[in-house]
């Protein structure tokens, strides 16, 4: 049941022309089926590639060549649909689409998923622009015994087919040389058809499944990760590993190498021998006094952090590329749906513990504002991003397990209280839990190298100037006696209810720049011998539960508006203070001291 | 037409035991957009099924994507057994 091309009229358009503008190629596809991969085959940008759906939440762009011709190829976030109910990142593909600021689409398929890639054709069809079907993953397909005749399929469509594994950069070139030669596809409206009809149809035609060869291990292991019984266990030594990797490697050995012995050994001394050259003592400070930008700025951002964001990114690379952590949805959805929220929200909260401001970009992949206006407020109220997380595991560590677990079991405990009572208290709907579990895989070194490479320069480049601004400002808050003057008005509280030494109200206007340059704070105070224990718990409490970064809260503003950025920070303040004072009133009530 | 359906051995996805396989027939709808946003997942009529796991929540291969829904979700699925 072939259907006539030539009821839609094809008009040879010549592609290759003067143009105002280069040509604008967008990249198009269901989530997680390597859109980005092509991407940085094509322009020679990285993107971060994961393997989850919903690595790309907003559109990126990039200048490629093909033959003579400059064009710009556009990365989209994964659609699944373009018509019906959407969610926000496919209705920015669709608007992207349809608003005219594109003159092609590649269609990037996932070669196991036909059925589902070719429902997408049939709508991109309906968009009218002229089409390229990628077919990518053809190995993964064909060791799962799926088969596709692409040459049969491309007459069919009547748009070059192409067969691709993106990684390895297969088919990349077939995909440029077709970049010159596309055509506006035939698809369900041409033959009266609904979408999904025309695609199962096309599917029994061109898709043939024999026995499936899906590896014993890969079976085994997702099996082992996805049931209850084994399931538990297998996260706890996830846990365990990354605790080992970061808390102890990155927050134990590696800080103390670089603290105690490069800075404070080398780096500091030889800072303070030449700088004792200078005249000005003012100057003298301003590099390596008590708020120096050597002694303090550069020590924090690069002996203190560094070492433990580089060790956290690396584990979480590789749990991100290994399609695990989405597969913790099966356990979390219970206590998620308490929460108004749904399984999918284990995304952004695990998202959360490598960068707070990054995952809040992320709730957009879930499905009502209700949803994503309690994971953003869960995010900046409970979740330690990577460099806190390292900091906090790195002090309560030295201390005792204990200490550890009372952190976690306060934060997590009024996340769920917060979550509970956000769930009934605010308007609206939480949305049905259906969530697309990637395929497990060995994940490639070289991605997760990358991926590390570009986080930790991301890092240096916006978390360090950050801290010496941050260390400029405490130096200047200091000379003009703003310090002290802080230190006496926030005194009741910070001494008075949480127990703790004036100098802690410094360490929480750190916390404001960032958390983990806060956290640093205390680390310092930890190891100086200035925080008893009862102490370094109550305010990491605090700190944990403290306001968002600055960056955290711009990303606030710039999802949810001012409004609400404002009323999120004020709650979560007040939420952390009254936590930090109950947690020292109980503690002290019942003569803890770890 | 349920009716037949049922004595033909057609059960809900919620009423399986791991590792049966079947085939979707009929997708219940509801007024959210339910059934649209399983369709663009795959999960539409004819699609094959293999259901893996059924707590704490439900896990099933439809074709080749795995997927993880709540149980509300899977008693809207219908599937005939192979």
């Amino acid at each position: 049941m072939s259907c006539p091309h030539a009821i839609r009229e094809l008009s040879p358009t010549p592609l290759l022309r003067l143009r105002a503008h280069p040509l604008r190629i967008a990249l198009v596809g269901n989530p997680n089926v390597g859109k980005s991969v092509v991407f940085g085959r094509l322009t020679g940008r990285y993107v971060t590639v994961s393997n989850y759906p919903g690595t790309t939440v907003a559109v990126t762009r990039g200048r490629s060549t093909v033959g003579a011709e400059v064009c710009d190829i556009i990365d989209t976030p994964g659609v699944n649909a373009l018509e019906g109910p959407l969610s926000e990142d496919e209705k920015v593909t669709r608007d992207l689409l349809q608003g005219g600021g594109v003159e092609l689409v590649v269609q990037i398929a996932d070669a196991r998923n036909l059925r589902r890639a070719l429902t997408l054709t049939s709508q991109l069809a309906d968009v009218g622009l002229p089409m390229i079907l990628v077919l990518n993953m053809i190995d993964e397909a064909r060791a799962r015994g799926v088969d596709v005749d692409a040459a049969g399929l491309s007459d069919e469509l009547g748009i070059p087919v192409i067969e691709a594994v993106a990684p390895e950069g297969r088919g990349m070139s077939e995909l440029r040389d077709a970049l010159a030669v596309p055509a506006r596809a035939s698809a369900a409206s041409d033959c009266g058809q609904t979408h999904v009809e025309w695609a199962d149809a096309m599917t029994r035609r061109f898709r043939t499944v024999g026995q499936m060869s899906l590896g014993r291990v890969q079976e085994w292991l997702g099996r082992a990760v996805r049931e209850p019984l084994t399931g538990i266990p297998a996260l706890l030594i996830v846990l365990y590993l990354t605790y080992l990797v970061v808390g102890v490697f990155g927050a134990q050995t590696l800080v103390g190498l670089l603290e105690e012995d490069l800075f404070g050994r080398y780096l500091n001394p030889w800072a303070a021998a030449a700088a004792s050259h200078i005249p000005s003592a003012a100057a003298r400070d301003f590099l390596v006094g008590d708020y120096g930008l050597i002694s303090m700025g550069l020590t924090y951002a690069i002996a203190i952090v560094l070492p433990v964001v580089t060790t956290f990114f690396l584990v979480f690379g590789f749990l991100e590329d290994s399609g695990y952590i989405p597969r913790l949805a099966i356990f979390s959805d219970r206590l998620f749906r308490a929460m108004g929220l749904n399984g999918r929200a284990v995304l952004p909260m695990v998202l959360g513990l490598g960068c707070d401001t990054m995952a809040t970009m992320t709730t957009r992949i879930l499905a009502t504002p209700k949803e994503r206006l309690i994971a953003i407020l869960l995010l900046a109220l409970g979740v330690p991003c990577s460099a806190q997380l390292a900091t906090i595991m790195g002090i309560l560590g030295g201390i005792s397990f204990a200490a550890l677990v009372t952190l976690f079991a306060v934060v997590l405990s009024q996340m769920v209280l917060v979550g509970f009572l956000a769930a009934r208290v605010l308007p609206g709907d939480r949305s049905d839990f259906v969530m697309e579990l990637p395929p497990l895989r060995m994940p490639r070194l070289r991605n997760i190298v990358t991926k590390t490479l570009v986080r930790v320069k991301w890092y240096l480049g916006e978390a360090v100037p950050l801290f010496l601004i941050g260390t400029v400002l405490l130096f200047v808050l200091d000379r003009v006696g703003g310090l002290d003057a802080i230190a006496s008005a926030s005194r009741p509280v910070v001494t008075g209810l949480l127990g703790l030494p004036p100098r802690a109200a410094e360490v929480f206007v750190m916390g404001f720049l960032r958390r983990d340059y806060g956290a640093a704070g205390l680390f310092k105070m930890a190891h100086d011998g200035s925080l008893s224990n009862v102490q370094a718990v109550v305010a990491l409490t605090v700190m944990t539960l403290f306001v968002p970064c600055v960056a955290n809260f711009l990303m606030i503003v710039k999802e949810r508006g001012l409004r609400i950025g404002l009323a999120i920070l004020s709650f979560v303040t007040l939420i952390a203070v009254g936590t930090g004072v109950a947690l020292n009133a109980l503690l002290g009530a019942l003569h803890v001291s770890f | 037409m349920s009716r037949s359906e049922h004595s033909a051995g057609v059960h809900k996805l919620s009423a399986l035991r791991p590792g049966t396989r079947g085939r979707i027939v009929r997708v219940t709808r509801d007024l959210t957009g339910r059934t649209e946003r399983l369709a663009a997942l795959g999960v539409t009529p004819g699609a094959t099924v293999r259901l893996l796991q059924t707590f704490p929540g439900i896990v099933f291969e439809c074709d080749q994507t795995e997927l993880a829904v709540e149980r509300t979700v899977a008693h809207a699925i219908f599937i005939e057994l192979d």
